[in-house]
């Protein structure tokens, strides 16, 4: 048994592994991607891992698992968890057969720039169990609980970890989990359990999901799930925590122990199960204390449900949180939260001085992301606002509409060729609500390959049948590329994981009865330019494919042949390469233009723009 | 006691080897560690950060604000986003490495001066350690791993190396690169020795 370092995700793996779980779906998203990347490395036995093609899909897959008496886990970010919620609320009120576990991850802080979400509601609205570890450690041990009270009460059952937890890296000794023991798959025909035909039957299971929830209750209750300590003295202050908050909790009861702090007056109710809360512990914090304070990030869940029962139980007390206006609903919660928390019930003083930093963040340049050396996506976005010019039209006037991905990037300087982000294949059906809402100057769409298999084609579907004249660019870089490489359905074969088979865009297009289909290589700017341009006078739907793989993966393959140099005496230092590109591998050294030859992919795009002639690009062969 | 080590700079610039080197020395030496590396969304040219919590089991990730016992910045402008975790009178090593964002570059947008951040680092009350470029050493004639440089640096010169043993930080980077193991030992040694002046 050797000691390693693991993330959050990684524990999660691992502890599903220990908890024999034989199925493993999802989809890629920051910061839940890692869980399942590091199961599909380890490849291990008698367990089938899988990115689908999207986390409904994936869900349900896990669910035919499930319902076949396997154990599943299914696994996506919180944004993804919008997308699985259709059948989600489905199978909750059917419930499952094999434990069914959904790990989702929520972005509290929005550090991978999505709509902060708090996942915990999903979990009330669905009646579905949901455990929240506050540390890797946690992870690993209470991926295997709800597992198992997945099983004993019938219900899929959620993991929610927040950013901090699943990507901090603790030391853990865990040892190998023994290969799950194949077992022959159930097949059950119960209409009243798994189809919802009919008024009685979907009652009739609406009441059994909700059986099961408190039945949930019952063995959290039992198994002391969530942490009560209530003070020697009663009539004085306490604590509900819940999720990650209970890891700061320590070091804010030190600090604060410094300035007249009584720790003997505290009541510490922790909560790990944020579905179904432990209604009969809050109410013995409430009967227990004078007045209470509640830490929770994002939405105030827990707090609404200590006011209810504070009126059940007659509390008279203060309760101090979001609602009374102490802290904000917006961000993740840190060190100073805490101390003004508890200095607040406690009624200690604090200046803000005591706890704030100087601060100087202002003054750093800012530093928007760009697309990297040698990326595809560059040569598209290059070329749109080329056709743009060429058309004779003004960048206000042409909305491109963008998408979830890497693609999302030409939002940002020195392209500003998209407008909006809405979420996975949302930028074509967008584009056709401008058109429709009467925009006369060409309307564009961009997604990536992965979003466009994700949730892309419904969209397109519906502009073909509706004969929207929109103009789709999909940029294929063969990859799932944002969230760290992870194969996707347009993968080449040999890629793919076992079996998997490659599907073609290029095929999937003309068979949807759209005349104008071009393909364009995004290192060739002239002729995608052209292309573009001439795509943007059609009418109806046109489709543009803009295929060229991934630098960064060909790169690994392939290394960087060929050659790329600057003539000084043809160099006037216009700069427009870098005006134009943007590519980080162009800097200007002792007033010398420089190309970073580790940096540079040699996609000659920059010698594509140059007037003068004064970049060269020589490829082998 | 919790010791804090805050880290931050480019993405490409090694700041994460740096911190999973930190890590990996306090699982050698069963000291508890919390890493949190929080990094940007592009491979290169983006903020990235770390958060090292040494000495405590269960302990939030982020470092609250005064409370970091040493940062390391590895960039010029972007030790500007951390002066608010200083604690007054620790260590604050800044490689004075620049990068300039293209719009910086362009001319577009400023970028701060070297003086304006080490004042800024002084008005937060920290105890500057400058490491200039300039006199990073080659091997074999080439220019050796700065953020290794950085390090040994660090574990000399500031409180890091009361907390983590410079022995077991070689071994860490011996089981790191098993291949390269001479290069970057002598990368992490001039960083020792540098600091010894």
């Amino acid at each position: 048994m050797a000691e390693q370092i693991v993330n959050g995700n990684e524990a999660l793996a691992l502890g599903a592994l220990k908890a024999g779980v034989r199925v493993v779906t999802g989809y890629p998203g920051t910061p839940s991607t890692r869980a399942l990347a590091s199961l599909l490395a380890m490849n291990p036995e008698n367990v089938h891992v899988e990115w689908s093609t999207n986390e409904k899909v994936a869900f349900e897959i896990a669910t035919g698992a499930s319902w076949a008496g396997l154990r599943a886990l299914c696994t996506m970010k919180m944004s993804g968890l919008n997308v699985a919620y259709d059948s989600l609320i489905s199978v909750a009120h059917s419930g499952i057969v094999g434990g069914l576990v959904v790990y989702v991850a929520d972005d509290v802080g929005a550090n991978a720039g999505m709509a902060e979400q708090d996942s915990r509601g999903f979990a009330a609205l669905a009646d579905l169990p949901m455990l929240e570890p506050a540390s890797v450690k946690e992870t690993y041990q209470l991926v295997q609980t709800a597992f198992q009270i997945s099983e004993e009460i019938g219900s899929p059952v959620f993991i929610r970890l927040v950013t901090a937890v699943a990507n901090s890296k603790n030391v853990m000794n865990i040892p190998p989990a023994e290969p799950p023991p194949l077992k022959p798959p159930l097949l059950i025909k119960d209409i009243q359990k798994y189809t919802k035909a009919g008024s009685a039957i979907c009652l009739a299971q609406h009441q059994d999901l909700l059986n099961r929830l408190e039945k949930a209750r019952h063995i959290f209750d039992e198994m002391q799930l969530n942490p009560l300590h209530l003070s020697p003295r009663s009539g004085k202050v306490g604590i509900i925590a819940s999720g990650i908050t209970r890891a700061y909790l320590g070091e804010a009861i030190d600090f604060l122990e410094n300035l007249g702090l009584q720790k003997e007056d505290l009541s510490i109710l922790e909560i790990i199960a944020s579905n179904p809360l432990p209604l009969d512990q809050i109410q013995q914090v409430l009967n227990h204390t004078q007045s209470v304070v509640v830490f929770e990030e994002l939405d105030p869940l827990v707090e609404r449900e200590v006011y209810i029962q504070a009126q059940r139980c007659g509390f008279k007390g203060n309760i101090f949180g979001k609602l009374n206006g102490l802290f904000s609903k917006v961000g993740a919660y840190e060190l100073i939260h805490f101390i003004k928390g508890l200095a607040a019930v406690c009624e200690i003083e604090v200046t803000e001085e005591v706890l704030r930093g100087f601060h100087s963040e202002e003054l750093a340049a800012p530093r928007p992301i760009t697309v990297c050396a040698g990326c595809p996506h560059r040569g598209t976005y290059m070329a749109i606002n080329q056709a743009i010019r060429k058309l004779r039209l003004r960048k206000e006037e042409v909305m491109v509409t963008g998408d979830i991905g890497c693609t999302i990037l030409g939002m940002n300087p020195p392209f500003n060729t998209i407008w909006n982000e809405i979420s996975m294949g949302a930028s074509i059906a967008l584009a056709q609500g401008f058109v429709h809402a009467g925009v006369k100057t060409p309307v564009i769409a961009t997604m990536g390959d992965s979003t466009f298999f994700h949730a892309g084609i419904p969209g397109l579907v519906n502009a073909v049948q509706h004969q929207v004249p929109l103009t789709l660019i999909i940029m294929d870089n063969g990859w799932t590329a944002m969230t760290g490489m992870q194969a996707n359905p347009g993968t080449d074969a040999n890629f793919q994981n076992g079996e998997g088979k490659s599907v073609d865009i290029a095929q999937i297009i003309p068979s949807l009865s759209i005349e104008h289909f071009f393909t364009i290589d995004p290192y060739n700017l002239e002729a995608s330019t052209a292309t573009i341009q001439n795509a943007l006078t059609l009418p109806g739907v046109k489709v543009i494919l803009a295929r060229r793989e991934c630098a960064i993966q060909a790169q690994r393959r392939e290394g960087r042949p060929g050659n790329i140099t600057v003539n000084a005496d043809l160099c006037n230092l216009c700069k427009l390469c870098i005006t134009i590109t943007g590519c980080p591998a162009i800097s200007i050294t002792n007033g010398k233009l420089e190309i970073d030859t580790e940096l540079c992919s040699r996609c000659g795009l920059c010698a594509e723009v140059c007037n003068f002639d004064a970049i060269q690009l020589e490829m082998p062969g | 006691m919790i010791y804090n080590v805050y880290l931050v700079g480019v993405g490409g610039q090694g700041v994460l080897t740096i911190g999973e080197l930190i890590a990996e020395t306090a699982l050698l030496d069963k000291i508890p560690v919390n890493y949190y590396p929080t990094e940007g969304m592009a491979q290169r040219g983006g903020l990235v950060k770390a958060q090292i919590r040494i000495g405590q089991e269960f302990v939030g990730p982020h470092i609250p604000e005064k409370n970091a016992d040493l940062i390391v910045a590895m960039e010029v402008s972007e030790a500007l986003r951390t002066t608010q975790f200083i604690k007054p009178g620790s260590d604050f090593l800044l490689w004075g490495h620049i990068w300039l964002p293209t719009a910086s570059l362009l001319g577009k947008q400023g970028y701060p001066g070297l003086d304006t951040v080490k004042e800024k680092i002084a008005q937060a009350g920290a105890k500057l350690l400058y490491l200039d470029p300039a006199n990073l050493p080659t091997y074999q004639g080439s220019a050796i791993p700065d953020n290794l440089y950085v390090l040994g640096a660090a574990v000399r010169n500031t409180s890091l190396g009361k907390i983590l043993n410079v022995e077991t930080m070689g071994k860490a980077i011996e089981n790191r690169w098993p291949k390269a193991a001479e290069k970057n030992l002598y990368a992490f040694q001039c960083g020792f020795e540098m600091a010894s002046d």
